[in-house]
């Protein structure tokens, strides 16, 4: 492995993730980070989401954004702030927060981990990366992302729960409903999950859905 | 409870230092993260170095982003050219690496840590924040400060180091010298650094310096 690697924002790969215009640019993934979180996001225009509204509850993250370009509205706690280029948030665990890009262009750099523990690679940045191929429209690419999420985590349900989800979306019925069994398999919680997954919509009736 | 959140710009985060090297933003220290290291420095004019050449001993893996101006780093020996934007990630904790702004105004973020343990803060930020002093001119505080945290800190390098700068330019000498003679002793590279380094013309004439940058044992002490 080489001593050190050198990539510019504009080469990191673009995966849109969601229906609101976040597009998300692997910063870690791409140079195999083992130490810390680190990714970045661009909104092309105002009014685009830029930082995903969730609170790092789960895996406890401290988490620190930098405005790289651009212009960004930050809810934190239901407070609004306006972020110009050049700032810092900062954003204990458990903190809600979101933004929404004030300008064209706007750049977000996102750093991440937990405080006392030593770094463990989040398991939905394999998922976001199938799901971001499905949507640059790469099926083949994503399935064999979402295959290698489930190979590097095969004990737990998450995987599957995606890979079902992944195969109802393209139209994989079989391999849909086998995924979905696994999951629930692992987690029951995963049957109650897939009744509210508008993912399942095209397996939903189908005698053998398991949900 | 900590606030759950906290907003601050880089001009914001700065802390005042030696004319001569660009300016620190403590970042880490400012909103205390204990999850990873994250620090930024801005070069006050053309050419001047914004990441010191140094390895990390502390086996970090590290990562610098260009936020805004151009930088050229030089890592293992190979020069980069590096624009705003540019991510340069050094895996190997044992290549030197630096970075000298094209421009004034350069700012380089950096962010460390180790992988597979638990991040800890290391003692030279702390003690980077003494150099706050050299603006002011007020030497024998910034002595005070980092004999109080080299207590705490008895072999971080960076430290050791500031504090013999810090003799030196307050005209204690002895100290400087056994002090450092202990630097390069903990670091090596900090001998080439303590050659053009500034704050020891005070003390570069005493026969005793060049002892002292060579890591000889009875450097600093006095002559019989």
């Amino acid at each position: 492995m080489s001593a050190y690697e050198v990539a510019h924002l504009d080469e990191l790969d673009r995966f849109r993730i969601d229906e609101q215009g976040l597009v998300w640019r692997p910063v870690r993934r791409r140079f195999g980070i083992r130490a810390f979180g680190t990714n970045a996001y661009t909104a092309e225009k105002a009014g685009d989401r830029v930082v995903e509204e969730h609170r790092e509850a789960q895996n406890g993250h401290e988490e620190l954004y930098f405005v790289v370009s651009g212009r960004a509205t930050f809810t934190l706690e239901d407070e609004e702030h306006d972020v110009p280029a050049g700032t810092f948030v900062f954003c204990r665990p458990g903190t809600k927060r979101g933004a929404i890009a004030a300008e064209d262009g706007t750049t977000v750099f996102a750093m991440g981990a937990r405080a006392g523990m030593p770094h463990e690679i989040s398991g939905w940045e394999g998922i976001f990366v199938a799901f971001g191929y499905l949507r640059n429209g790469d099926e083949e690419r994503g399935r064999e992302a979402i295959e290698a999420a489930i190979a590097e985590r095969p004990n737990e349900w998450q995987g599957y729960f995606n890979a079902a989800c992944f195969e109802s979306l393209t139209g994989h019925k079989d391999a849909a409903i086998a995924h979905l069994n696994r999951a629930i398999e692992l987690n029951p919680e995963a049957r109650e999950a897939a009744r509210k997954d508008e993912d399942f919509d095209p397996i939903r009736d189908d005698p053998e859905f398991p949900a | 409870m900590s606030e759950p959140f906290r907003i601050a710009s880089l001009s914001e985060i700065e802390v005042g230092g030696a004319p001569a090297s660009a300016r620190w933003s403590p970042v880490r220290m400012h909103f205390d993260i204990s999850a990873f290291g994250v620090n930024a420095w801005t070069a006050r004019e053309d050419g001047q170095a914004v990441i010191g050449e140094h390895t990390e001993d502390s086996g970090h893996e590290e990562l610098y982003f260009v936020a805004s101006g151009h930088a050229t780093f030089t890592v293992a020996g190979d020069e980069i050219d590096a624009p705003t934007g540019t991510f340069v990630f050094v895996r190997d904790p044992k290549a030197k690496r630096k970075a000298d702004a094209k421009a004034a105004g350069t700012t380089v973020i950096a962010l460390g840590g180790t992988p597979g343990k638990a991040f800890e803060p290391m003692g030279w930020e702390q003690s980077a924040r003494a150099l706050r002093h050299w603006a002011t001119g007020d030497f024998e505080e910034a002595v005070a400060e980092l004999s109080a945290l080299k207590d705490q800190h008895p072999e971080e390098p960076g430290l050791v180091y500031n504090l013999a700068c810090a003799e030196s330019r307050s005209g204690q000498t002895d100290e400087a010298l056994a002090h450092l003679r202990e630097a390069v002793e903990l670091n090596d590279d900090f001998r080439e650094l303590a050659e053009k380094d500034e704050d020891f013309d005070p003390i570069r004439e005493d026969p005793r310096f060049a002892s002292a940058v060579a890591g000889q044992a009875g450097a600093g002490r006095p002559g019989p």
